[in-house]
This record gives structure tokens, C-alpha cells and sequence, in this order.
């Protein structure tokens, strides 16, 4: 290569890279301990009875929390109280419609954190699903939970299952939620 | 006259050496392109706790390792804009070169991840690469397309090393493929620098299709197209000494063929017990519109088949490829060093209408005077190129290393003795591997500069 053309190619790539760390600054920013945790509460729709709930025992940055419903802008509270929804779960109703209410998910341990998902019914059918926890381990969790979470749920909202495809890209995600979704369902005796 | 054709020449070798520097660069950019990519998704992160920094370097090695992967594809893909730049053999030379350094890199990309992964879900790296397998999408096909990679490089090197016949070897080679099929689809689901809605996934996802695109259109469509549309015969074999012969060939539109005098084709016999190989030959006569030669040596393998072939034979080919051409002309001088079979492309080259009265040096070496194939042709070419022609032979001398025969070693010839003016001529060298290294290190040392020694090697 003559030397022109070297500087060039140097030069370039350098300048590709600054784009790059650029671009990736604020995400390096967000994941340091110090700084401020990335907002991370808007991915559960806001309105629904399911005010401060927070999950149980992570301290750490406070990225986890990905979503209490009334915007507690997510500081990562440590939960007061440890698993209990505001609307205390009503009994399953037997056979019939299923009470109205919020029904708690269990939560699922996957390679990028826990996931942990309330179902929330009114008339019998799922009128929302609350995401209490998403993955949140590693750089690109937080991001891929905040982008697949809302499809994930618009998805079990219209086929009233959690029994919906995988959202490409957000394999643990989908897995989590739909599992701990399950389980509240589950637990609110739905079947479907 | 002769300002014109070193102006004309002296503009194609620029033109070809900015090209090198843009195809290199682009190089530089694409490897810069994926760090980028990582840095942008907050890769730094990584690096900021001792933990995440053995994942970090793991993600780091994959992007590269599968960007220059993509670079060798494409160095062998047979792309014509690359091959016209650096010539078909530098490209593949570059193309071996990448092997090692992508192999290492993509098994650290394994290995730092299973252990990076290991340490955070507290697995040990083997317990890890099962729980990877199964809980993670589209990974056992990465583990499959590790183990071919794995088994294509390392055949390379035994082949290369042991001289397995060159069938095994391509065949070997159609797994890399297989192994660059089987790795995608993790990258594009587990590996969350390329998610969904990304533009990192479009750029990926273009590059692999542009390869995969520009090898199954170079190495597949063109040739199989060029085959049917000329659709070659053997027309004559002519015995041109003990176990050589020439076979011309004769085809539809010939004259439609874009090749040059040096340049080979992959030739593949549709004869029995010949049509399964491909054979590389150059071309022994510059392509005159209605017909190929090749003239063809028996070098053991199967190429001895080839004496016997029948006028009638259907051919099919890849090709013309590489620039020992005058497509490399870097002077209005050239001088041109065969042995043996080498003459064939110097032959060819001779024909080179750009050539000019008084600007050729042709120094033929046999170690009889059988060997001097094709000679009445090659005489009568250089008489009417008025250019100066020099036979050796004989044996070499033995205990020295050199590629002259005793007998012009012991007078005292040398390169500079036999090309005078070599220093600023282009030399165009084939011959056999080792014969072929001792002219290129003669060049040298008579100061010839780099860009100037074109050297065509040959096995026996």
C-alpha cells in the first residue's frame, strides 16, 4: 500500500471507530454503577391497578426494575413488600370467568436475568400484562426487553394465551415472559 | 510510438496499484465497520469490570474473525475487479494467508465465551457449550460450523504439506461453505449485536449476501455460462515432444472470449476417468478468435490422461484468470525466464501485439534440448519481435544454488549478463516452484524492483 493510501485507510478507520464509541457512549454511560439507572420504566403501559410494585431483593443499579406500572421511575427499590400485588390475588374462580384482578407471575431465571409478569384481568379476559422484571444482564438486555416487551404483550393481548411466538431477537425475553405470563394464568385458573 | 505505450502502461499500472489501495482499505473499513458496531451497542462495557472483559474480547474476535472470513471468500471468489488488481494467484496467496489468523480467531471467539459465559451463569466452559447448545437459539449449528472450520483448515495445511491430490482438497474446501452456512444463523439470533430493527443486521446481512452472491456468480453462473455458450471440442492433439502435447480446442464466438496471452483456464475433460478433475493450464498460444491451445505436460497425476485425448472431447472451463499478462506490465521492457513446460504463457505473452520490435528478452532453460517446448514457434516469434533469445541447457551445477545450467553458470552468465537492461524491464519467471524462487531471488539481488517480477509457479 503506498503511504497516501495508508494514512487514508488509518485516518478512516479511526474516524469509524470514534462514530462508533460515539454512538455507544450512552449505553457505556447508562450500565456504569454510578451513573444514573437507564429508564427503563416505560415498556409496562401506565394505568392499570398495579401501583409500586417492585421486585424483591435487587439493589444493584437499578436497571433491573424494568417496569412499575405508575412510574416510580424505576430507582431499583428494594421491595417492602416481597411478592405481593397491591390487589391481593382473589382466589381462583372455579370454572367460571375468572375473577377481575392481578394475578402474579412466577419468576423465571434466564441467561440475561430473571423475568417476572402479572396478568391483570377485568371481565374475564386479559386486559394487560405487567412486566414486573426483564432481563436486564448485559449491555443489550435492557434494550432488547424495552423493544420486545410491548410487542410481546399487544401479542397475548389480541390471542388471549400466552401461548404466542417468540419475538426474533429476544429469544429469553420471549421465553421468560410468556413462562411467568403462564403461570399467573395458572394461577388465575384461565384456561383460554 | 514508444512515449505513447509507456504512457499507456505506466497509466494502467497506477490505475492498478489505486485500485490495491482502495480494495485494502476497504479492508481496514470493514474491520473497523464491526468494532464500530460493537462499540456503538455500548461494547465498551466490557472492558469496565474484570468479569465481562474475557466476554468482551470473545464478542471482539468473532466480529473480526467472521469480517475477514468474508475476506478470504471473496480474495477466492474469483471476482474479476479483485483478480485484474492482484492477480489471481496473490489473491489466493492472501486468501491462505487469512486461513490461520481467522481459525484462531474464531476459536477464540469460542472459548472466551464459554468461559465469559461459564463465569456468569457458573458453569464450567464444557457444562457451559452444552447448556449453550441447548438453551441457546441456533447453537449447535455454530458448534457444527466450528468443528468444519476446524477440519477445513487443518486438512489445508496436511494437503499443502503432504500434496493430497487437488480433488480431495476442493472437496474439503466445499465444507468451508457449510461451515459459513451453519455459523450464520446464531449470529443473527443469539448474537444480539445484529437484533432485529438494527441497521448493524442490515450491513451484516448485506455482506454475507454480497459474498455468498459474488461466489455463486463468479464461481458457478459465469463459467457454467461461458461453457454452454462456447461449448469447446477438442479439434487437434499434436504431439509436441515425449509426453507433451498440444490440444486445440475450437468452440462457438470465441471471438467473444475475453482472454489474454498468459492467462489459464480450469479445464475439465467430459472424458472418462478425466471429467471429475479440473485442470489448470495456460493458455500456449494468445487466443485468435476461433480457437484455445494448451499445451500440456505429463506431471504424473492424471494429467497424463490428457496425451490420449480424443479430438471430439467436449471441455468445459473456468476462466481465463490471473494477470501473467500483459495486464501486469508495469515498463515498455520485458523480459521473459521459462523452463520446461513454463514456456507455454511465454509463448503466449510473445504474440502480445503491444509488445514492440527490440523491448523482449526471452531466456528459455530445458535440461535438454527436448525440453525446449514449442520451439520452432517461440524462435519465429522472437525473430519477429527482434528480441534477444537465450537458451540454456543442461543440468544445474551441483551443490549451488542456482537456476542456470552448469554449463552457463561455470561461463560466468549471470541474469545481468543475459538481460542487460533487466532493471527496468518488467520479468515475467514460470517454471517449477523451487527453479522459479532462485530466478525471483536472482531478480532481486540485480535490483529488479518488486512490482516489476512476475513469477508463475508450477508443481510437478
Amino acid at each position: 500500500m503506498r503511504a497516501r493510501s495508508a494514512f487514508f485507510a488509518g485516518a478512516g478507520s479511526v474516524a469509524i471507530l470514534a462514530i462508533g464509541w460515539q454512538a455507544g457512549v450512552g449505553s457505556l454511560m447508562s450500565a456504569l454503577p454510578t451513573s444514573a439507572p437507564a429508564a427503563s420504566g416505560t415498556n409496562a403501559p401506565a394505568g392499570t391497578a398495579n401501583s409500586g410494585t417492585a421486585n424483591s431483593g435487587t439493589a444493584n443499579s437499578g436497571t433491573a426494575t424494568a417496569g412499575s406500572a405508575a412510574g416510580t421511575g424505576s430507582t431499583g427499590t428494594t421491595s417492602n413488600t416481597s411478592n405481593s400485588p397491591s390487589a391481593a390475588a382473589p382466589a381462583p374462580a372455579a370454572g367460571g370467568a375468572v375473577a377481575d384482578g392481578t394475578y402474579n407471575g412466577q419468576t423465571f431465571n434466564t441467561r440475561y436475568g430473571t423475568v417476572q409478569v402479572n396478568a391483570v384481568f377485568a371481565g374475564g379476559k386479559i386486559t394487560d400484562v405487567v412486566a414486573v422484571k426483564l432481563t436486564d444482564q448485559g449491555r443489550q438486555s435492557v434494550s432488547i426487553s424495552n423493544q420486545a416487551a410491548p410487542m410481546i404483550r399487544r401479542e397475548v393481548l389480541s390471542a388471549q394465551s400466552a401461548k404466542v411466538s417468540n419475538i426474533g431477537g429476544a429469544t429469553y425475553t420471549s421465553q421468560g415472559y410468556l413462562a411467568s405470563l403462564q403461570s399467573a394464568l395458572d394461577a388465575a385458573g384461565f384456561t383460554g | 510510438m514508444t512515449t505513447i505505450d509507456a504512457t499507456r502502461i505506466k497509466r494502467q499500472h497506477t490505475s492498478r496499484l489505486r485500485r490495491g489501495d482502495l480494495l485494502s482499505t476497504l479492508v481496514y473499513f470493514s474491520v473497523a465497520i464491526v468494532l464500530a458496531i460493537f462499540l456503538a451497542d455500548g461494547g465498551a462495557v466490557y472492558f469496565t469490570n474484570i468479569r465481562d472483559v474475557t466476554t468482551g474480547i470473545g464478542i471482539v474476535a468473532g466480529l473480526i474473525g467472521s469480517d475477514l472470513l468474508l475476506v478470504m471468500l471473496l480474495l477466492a471468489a474469483r471476482v474479476p475487479y479483485i483478480d485484474r488488481t492482484f492477480g489471481h494467484d496473490t489473491a489466493l496467496a492472501q486468501h491462505r494467508k487469512l486461513g490461520k489468523p481467522v481459525l484462531y480467531l474464531i476459536l477464540a471467539h469460542m472459548g472466551l465465551l464459554l468461559i465469559g459465559y461459564g463465569i456468569s451463569s457458573g458453569f464450567n466452559p464444557i457444562d457451559e457449550a452444552f447448556n449453550m447448545i441447548n438453551t441457546m437459539e441456533h447453537m449447535w449449528l455454530a458448534f457444527i460450523g466450528m468443528a468444519l472450520m476446524i477440519i477445513v483448515v487443518v486438512t489445508s495445511l496436511v494437503i499443502v504439506r503432504k500434496k493430497l491430490p487437488y480433488q480431495f482438497w476442493y472437496l474439503v474446501h466445499l465444507l468451508s461453505y457449510g461451515a459459513v452456512l451453519a455459523a450464520l444463523p446464531h449470529q443473527f439470533s443469539t448474537g444480539m449485536l445484529f437484533a432485529d430493527g438494527t441497521w448493524a443486521r442490515y450491513y451484516w446481512m448485506l455482506f454475507y449476501v454480497g459474498t455468498l452472491a459474488a461466489i455463486t456468480i463468479f464461481r458457478v453462473i459465469i463459467p457454467v455460462a461461458l461453457s454452454l455458450k462456447h461449448s469447446l471440442v477438442v479439434s487437434e492433439v499434436r504431439v509436441e515432444a515425449p509426453g507433451v502435447v498440444s490440444i486445440t480446442m475450437t468452440g462457438r464466438r470465441l471471438h467473444e472470449l475475453k482472454g489474454k496471452g498468459g492467462q489459464f483456464i480450469n479445464w475439465r475433460f467430459w472424458a472418462p476417468k478425466l471429467w471429475w478433475v479440473s485442470h489448470p493450464f495456460s493458455l500456449s498460444a494468445a487466443p485468435d478468435g476461433k480457437s484455445l491451445r494448451i499445451t500440456v505436460r505429463d506431471l504424473g497425476d492424471t494429467s497424463h490422461r490428457l496425451l490420449t485425448i480424443a479430438p471430439g472431447t467436449k471441455v468445459s472451463f473456468e476462466g481465463p484468470y490471473g494477470i501473467f499478462s500483459d495486464a501486469a506490465r508495469t515498463t515498455t521492457k520485458a523480459v521473459f525466464i521459462a523452463a520446461g513446460v513454463g514456456i507455454t504463457p511465454i509463448r503466449a505473452m510473445l504474440e502480445d501485439p503491444q509488445l514492440k520490435a527490440n523491448d523482449a528478452t526471452v531466456i528459455l532453460r530445458g535440461t535438454t534440448e527436448q525440453e525446449i517446448f514449442l520451439w520452432q514457434e517461440t524462435y519465429d516469434l522472437c525473430v519477429a519481435k527482434h528480441a534477444s533469445l537465450r537458451v540454456l541447457v543442461g543440468k544445474r551445477p551441483r551443490g549451488v544454488a542456482t537456476w542456470l545450467s552448469a554449463e552457463a553458470y561455470s561461463g560466468g552468465e549471470r541474469l545481468s549478463t543475459l538481460a542487460p537492461d533487466i532493471k527496468n524491464s518488467d520479468v515475467f519467471i514460470c517454471g517449477p516452484m523451487q527453479w522459479t524462487d532462485l530466478v525471483v531471488r536472482d531478480a532481486k539481488r540485480a535490483g529488479v524492483p518488486d512490482h516489476q517480477i512476475h513469477a508463475e509457479r508450477f508443481e510437478f
